[in-house]
């Protein structure tokens, strides 16, 4: 295991609210990593910082074995690298058939010119079909994106990120809205994607988090709160305080 | 272009076939084939008509497949027709002043002609030395490249700027607008080297060609006109149709999840947008031989605004919704304020089309904005099944 | 006239009392010069009469130049008379005796118009001192739009029994202006010159100017005289300037223009040759200069000057500038005065440029704040928006229609429009804008369809032509601060127009139920309607008060400008910018956006006055590199929602 990602004392101010404070993170390649924290805690600022969306006050994100600094670059420099995204509500193309939704991910040459004389190679349709099976979508190739319900979106983006063939997956609340089936194998997806990469899930949800089985970092007002196994940190009494203390919890 | 891709675009297939056959009736109705069932001056107006359409593509391109809401593209229009317009201004002038001066017992010097020449074209901005834009006027081919690089080049700068700095939406059509409007009000000084508000005119007579009567003339444009439309609409399908358009279009529907895949959106905004004003550049160069004329009020903002007009009211994100659209409110509308429809009298007020078509066109535009937002487009998806 | 005849029998009262001499003696002394004078003889009659120190002189003086005196040709008395038809009143010059008689005995004096000019200056004194303050400000008035020396003596011995302030003042600065230029002692001029330094008024740099008036001069040598300035040719004046001048001085013959010398050719063209070149080959300019030189060898035409023969004849000549005043310790008063007035004057301009810029900058706010606020809330840009406030701007003129009032056409006009404009928004929020949430470029589209819909219905109704807007009199004219500061009171009215529109506004949005909800739902709409906020009814308020501002602006605009169907457009570009430089939502950054529209547009206007269409090229790309670097606007909206 080497460490693909490494976040240290990273700070973000909006208009005197401060995000993210001296957050310092850690993953590593592979790993299954949850991300939990009570409303407000910088998860997603944090998944902001990381993609360039966001530019951090102060701090560093390094990238990969020879350290590259992350800040500084546009978003698409980013996905470049290996990272993708999958945001909070299913961003999918729904005028576009499932199968065109997964051709653009994948990983190709990404400039214009290119994208204008691409031809597709016979091993690109091997490939969405590989990954339509692991998200379940063999059979909705053809079926305009818009179509699709709502788990179905989901997985469909998270298709769209192993299209890209990441290192790191980002994903932000997986499983919001989703019925207890969807959610297990959305589970199974993203167990099986962290097979080979790194996956870090922001979720609510502790249940969904208990079966992911992973290293659990909480996060709260822009910091680490806490680190390690699921139960190890909802032991922990500054969590419980968080968590149960508070009446957003 | 592949084989595979102009077989498989059937839709595409189709509207070359209607335009051959449309070209061909026109032909052979024309005065110039000696039968004049169509007018010259019809010839003409079908002729605009089409470089309209051009450039209602290249809007449609713009707006309903990448959603920018380009307000200037009309600019880029006016600009082609102004380079090339120099050109046939200076050419013809020249042809003239040579005569005149043949006659005198001295032969006159290059500079005399010059001179004569500058006297002529720019007498009625009270000037007569030629301004540095029109370094090139007396050679056809570096103006016909000016069609295309001055419409691309500004584009592309203009671009740039905007695109980088991440303006969308409506700030960006506000934007747009503004450059259209800057260029348009420069257009209008006297000393902007064109002329100012006089524009240039006389354009219909192509050196050269002088004895070659107008039918034949107009029948040639009419010509050329429907080859550009038709190698525009296959580069546009082109485009659309394959990886580029499903990112484009992506683009459209949601960029920050275009950009989180890793493509660079302004590179390709960059592209469309270029590429489409270069389109909207020849369209120009070829509308404003049949007009005759051009001055800077053609570039107003508001022509860009009726451009998006027509696209809407056609269906955006279809080719061919964006040809239906600015043939049919393009003719429509000369056929309105031309005196062509009938006055209707409602007894206690009789109402003039001449008067009343613009708030017709402004109503009917509402309305299809409200209960038709695929434009006349969308009534053809009923229709005809799109093979997929 | 009331006045005028009130006056003159004031002054033949006045004669009359004191009637201890008559004139008619003095006037019969000179009565051939009185009778037909000329400028060189008619000084010595006006001599004798302000010598004689007689009230009846102005009067009769004034008569004499207007025509009003005749004389009995039998007896050669002079008299005032008046032509009747065939009558003439007569009125006796001393007694003011009124006789009616035949005009044929009489012969009207007709003196010519130098002569009239002599009489008029020699009345000036008379006029300076004149009891009636009417007439001492025309006398002063005249003296100021033709100064003369010969004023200077009288305007001064006028100053010290003058009784009204404001016109001692006027006599003083006057009389410092007349010193200046024809002050007799050298140290009286530079006196006055020095005391014109701290004034701005055009008058007093016309004076300086005048002092400072330079000549033209072509010598071999530095000439004489009061040296303005060496002109060095090339950098001050250009080569064929400088020719110029010395073929105007008779120093150089005159240069042979190219057509002169196609001319000369064509008219000594023998057996198709012109000096031995073929006329086929006249077509350079090398072949004609080859072949007029063969003509000139031949002495058929005057030879022409080489270049080098042009630059030698300028290099021996020295060009200069000399002042048509000899004193040069005068003209360098006069230049250190002038540079002196010219700093304060650039001040002043800037002062008063300021006051145009804000002028401009409140009708913008005014036109722009309601598309600010709805683009804001809504997110919507409304193209119509410059048919609102065109719809304003005609209901003002019908208003006035049925008032002719124009004060309180404008007192019901101003919330009529805002009526009108409010309950056409509302009807366009509730009918159209409503059903396109979200999909703001085709709201865009849709409210463009509306403009050119509404457009076209005001030119059906009202006609192309402009209507006018008049505003009541009490608005007419400008607050004039001096020569270079001054600003009309429309102007005014509308920039305290926009001051209260900009406190209503800030009071509905931060002291109001109604602000409150406007604000939440401008900074998140979802979390507004889950407070239970009805964004509906926000949307429509916030919608109809935008439209009804723009009414009222309407009103504003069309005071000073003219109301035409297409007013509107004029102002939505401008009004965009300021929404787009300013900020979305927030009535300060509309105000920022507004005044530095406003101001760049005054500014490039001034310092490139001739082109008021580069200026809008200008702001419009200023604009344009504007957005580069603050893609949100000056005030940029805040927090995380604004992100997205």
């Amino acid at each position: 295991m080497i460490s693909l990602l490494e976040v240290s004392g990273v700070s973000k101010t909006f208009d005197g609210f401060r995000a993210i404070n001296n957050l310092s993170i850690q993953i590593n390649e592979p790993e299954l990593r949850a991300i939990i924290g009570p409303n407000g805690a910088g998860k997603t600022t944090f998944m902001d910082i990381v993609t360039g969306k966001t530019q951090p006050d102060s701090g560093q994100v390094l990238w990969g074995e020879r350290n590259e600094s992350l800040t500084g670059l546009s978003e698409a420099e980013i996905a470049n690298r290996g990272i993708g995204r999958k945001f909070q509500k299913p961003t999918v193309f729904e005028n576009q058939t499932v199968r065109q939704n997964l051709a653009m991910a994948l990983k190709n040459p990404r400039g214009p010119l290119a994208a204008l004389f691409f031809k597709e190679p016979r091993t690109d349709a091997v490939r969405i079909n590989e990954i339509a099976g692991e998200i379940g979508l063999a059979d909705q190739l053809p079926r305009p994106a818009g179509e699709l319900s709502h788990g179905q979106k989901q997985w469909l983006e998270i298709g769209m990120l192993l299209a890209q063939d990441p290192r790191l997956l980002l994903v932000d609340e997986p499983a919001a809205g989703m019925t207890a089936e969807e959610r297990e194998k959305t589970t199974d997806i993203l167990k099986r994607a962290a097979r080979t990469r790194s996956v870090v899930v922001v979720e609510h949800d502790m249940e969904f988090v208990r079966r992911l089985n992973c290293k659990v970092t909480v996060l709260h007002e822009g910091h680490v709160l806490a680190e390690g196994s699921l139960d190890h940190v909802t032991a922990d009494p500054t969590v419980i305080d968080v968590y149960l203390g508070r009446s957003d919890a | 272009m592949t084989q595979g891709f102009i077989i498989h675009n059937r839709s595409m297939m189709r509207f070359i076939g209607l335009l051959g056959l449309f070209t061909l009736l026109v032909t052979l109705g024309s005065e110039a084939m000696g039968t004049g069932v169509i007018s010259t001056s019809l010839v003409k107006t079908l002729g605009k008509t089409l470089c309209l359409c051009l450039i209602a593509i290249a809007m449609d391109v713009v707006w309903g497949y990448c959603g920018i809401l380009s307000l200037g593209h009309f600019a880029f229009f006016g600009i082609g027709g102004y380079a090339i317009g120099m050109w046939l201004m200076y050419a013809r002038t020249e042809t003239i002043v040579t005569e005149s001066l043949a006659r005198q017992v001295i032969p006159p010097t290059p500079a005399e002609v010059t001179d004569a020449i500058g006297a002529q074209i720019f007498g009625v901005v009270g000037s007569s030395d030629f301004p540095v834009i029109w370094s090139f006027a007396d050679s056809l081919i570096l103006q016909l490249l000016m069609v295309v690089l001055v419409p691309g080049l500004l584009a592309l700068v203009f671009g740039w700027l905007a695109f980088r700095s991440r303006v969308t939406g409506v700030y960006l059509s506000i934007l747009t607008q503004a450059m259209t409007l800057a260029l348009s009000l420069y257009l209008f000084q006297n000393d902007s080297g064109l002329r100012g508000n006089n524009g240039l005119s006389g354009l219909q007579n192509i050196p050269g060609f002088e004895s070659t009567p107008q039918a034949t003339i107009s029948l040639v444009f009419f010509w050329g006109s429907a080859l550009a439309l038709g190698l525009g609409y296959m580069l546009f399908a082109f485009v659309v149709g394959g990886k580029m358009g499903s990112i484009v279009q992506g683009i459209r529907d949601n960029e920050a999840r275009v950009r989180f895949l890793g493509y660079r959106v302004e590179g390709y905004k960059l592209f469309v947008f270029t590429l489409t004003a270069v389109v909207s550049g020849i369209a120009g160069a070829l509308y404003y031989p049949q007009a005759g004329i051009i001055n800077p009020a053609e570039i107003a903002p508001i022509a860009s605004i009726y451009l998006a007009v027509w696209v809407a009211i056609g269906g955006r994100g279809r080719l061919y919704g964006a040809v239906i659209g600015a043939a049919l409110v393009s003719l429509l509308s000369s056929w309105f304020t031309g005196g062509g429809a009938p006055d209707v009298n409602l007894g206690f007020y009789t109402v003039q089309w001449t008067d009343w078509w613009l708030v017709l066109l402004g109503v009917s535009f509402v309305c299809v904005t409200l209960f038709a937002p695929k434009g006349i487009g969308g009534l053809f998806d009923y229709l005809i099944r799109k093979p997929r | 006239m009331l006045r005028t005849l009130a006056c003159l029998l004031i002054i033949c009262a006045v004669a009359k009392g004191a009637a201890a001499q008559t004139l008619q003696p003095i006037l019969q002394t000179h009565a051939a010069e009185v009778a037909d004078p000329s400028r060189g003889s008619v000084s010595v009659v006006l001599d004798d009469l302000v010598a004689s120190g007689l009230p009846q002189v102005p009067t009769f003086l004034e008569r004499w130049s207007d025509k009003g005196v005749w004389q009995n040709t039998a007896d050669g008395q002079f008299y005032y008379g008046r032509t009747d038809g065939d009558d003439l009143a007569l009125t006796d010059i001393d007694t003011g005796t009124q006789t009616t008689v035949d005009r044929a005995g009489y012969t009207e004096l007709r003196p010519n118009g130098g002569v009239r000019r002599v009489i008029g200056t020699a009345l000036v004194q008379f006029q300076l001192s004149d009891p009636d303050l009417g007439r001492r400000q025309s006398a002063i008035d005249s003296i100021a739009r033709r100064p003369d020396a010969d004023q200077l003596a009288p305007l001064l011995a006028s100053i010290d029994g003058e009784p009204d302030s404001l016109l001692r003042a006027r006599k003083i600065q006057l009389a410092n202006f007349l010193s200046a230029s024809f002050a007799g002692d050298p140290a009286d001029r530079i006196a006055a010159i020095d005391s014109l330094s701290r004034d701005t008024s055009i008058e007093a740099r016309a004076v300086l100017n005048q002092i400072l008036t330079t000549r033209d001069v072509v010598a071999t040598d530095a000439p004489d005289g009061n040296i303005a300035r060496i002109l060095t040719v090339g950098t001050d004046i250009t080569a064929d300037q400088a020719y110029d001048r010395l073929v105007a001085a008779d120093l150089a013959p005159a240069a042979i223009p190219s057509a002169a010398v196609r001319d000369a050719l064509a008219a000594n063209i023998t057996d198709g040759r012109v000096g031995g070149i073929p006329t086929a080959q006249l077509n350079t300019e090398a072949t004609r200069a080859q072949a007029y030189a063969a003509l000139a060898d031949r002495g058929l035409v005057p030879p022409r000057l080489t270049e080098e023969g042009r630059a030698a004849a300028i290099a021996a000549h020295v060009f200069a500038e000399v002042y048509t005043e000899d004193d040069p310790a005068i003209t360098d008063a006069a230049r250190a005065a002038l540079s002196s007035v010219e700093t304060r004057v650039a001040a002043a301009s800037f002062a008063d440029l300021t006051l145009d810029a804000m002028s401009l900058a409140s009708i913008y706010f005014l036109a722009a704040i309601g598309l600010a606020i709805t683009f804001g809330v809504m997110g919507v840009i409304n193209m119509a928006h410059g048919e609102f406030i065109m719809m304003g701007a005609y209901t003002g003129y019908v208003v006035q229609q049925f008032v002719p009032d124009y004060t309180v056409s404008l007192i019901l006009a101003l919330p009529l429009a805002f009526a009108v404009t409010f309950a056409a928004g509302v009807a366009m929020e509730r009918l159209v804008i409503r059903h396109l949430y979200h999909r703001p470029l085709e709201t865009l589209l849709a409210t463009f369809g509306i403009s050119i819909a509404l457009q076209q219905l005001a030119k059906n109704i009202f006609g192309t032509q402009a209507r006018p807007l008049t505003s009541p009199s009490w608005l007419d004219g400008a607050w004039v601060m001096s020569d270079v500061i001054q600003i009309s009171y429309i102007r005014i009215a509308i920039f305290v127009l926009a001051l209260l529109f900009l406190g209503l506004i800030l009071y509905i949005l931060k002291r109001t139920r109604l602000g409150l909800e406007v604000r939440a739902v401008t900074q998140n709409p979802g979390m507004a309607a889950s407070m239970g906020i009805d964004p509906d009814r926000i949307n429509m308020l916030t919608f109809g008060l935008g439209s009804g501002i723009a009414g009222i602006a309407g009103v504003a605009i069309g005071l000073y400008a003219q109301v035409t169907s297409e007013m509107g457009a004029n102002y939505i570009v401008q009004s965009f910018m300021t929404v787009v430089v300013g900020g979305v939502g927030n009535v300060w950054g509309t105000l920022a956006g507004a005044s530095l529209i406003g101001s760049l547009q005054k500014g490039i206007e001034f310092l490139n006055p001739s082109n008021t269409l580069a200026a809008q090229t200008y702001m419009v790309l200023f604009i344009i590199l504007f957005i580069q670097f603050r893609p949100k606007g000056i005030v940029a909206q805040k927090g995380r929602a604004a992100a997205d």
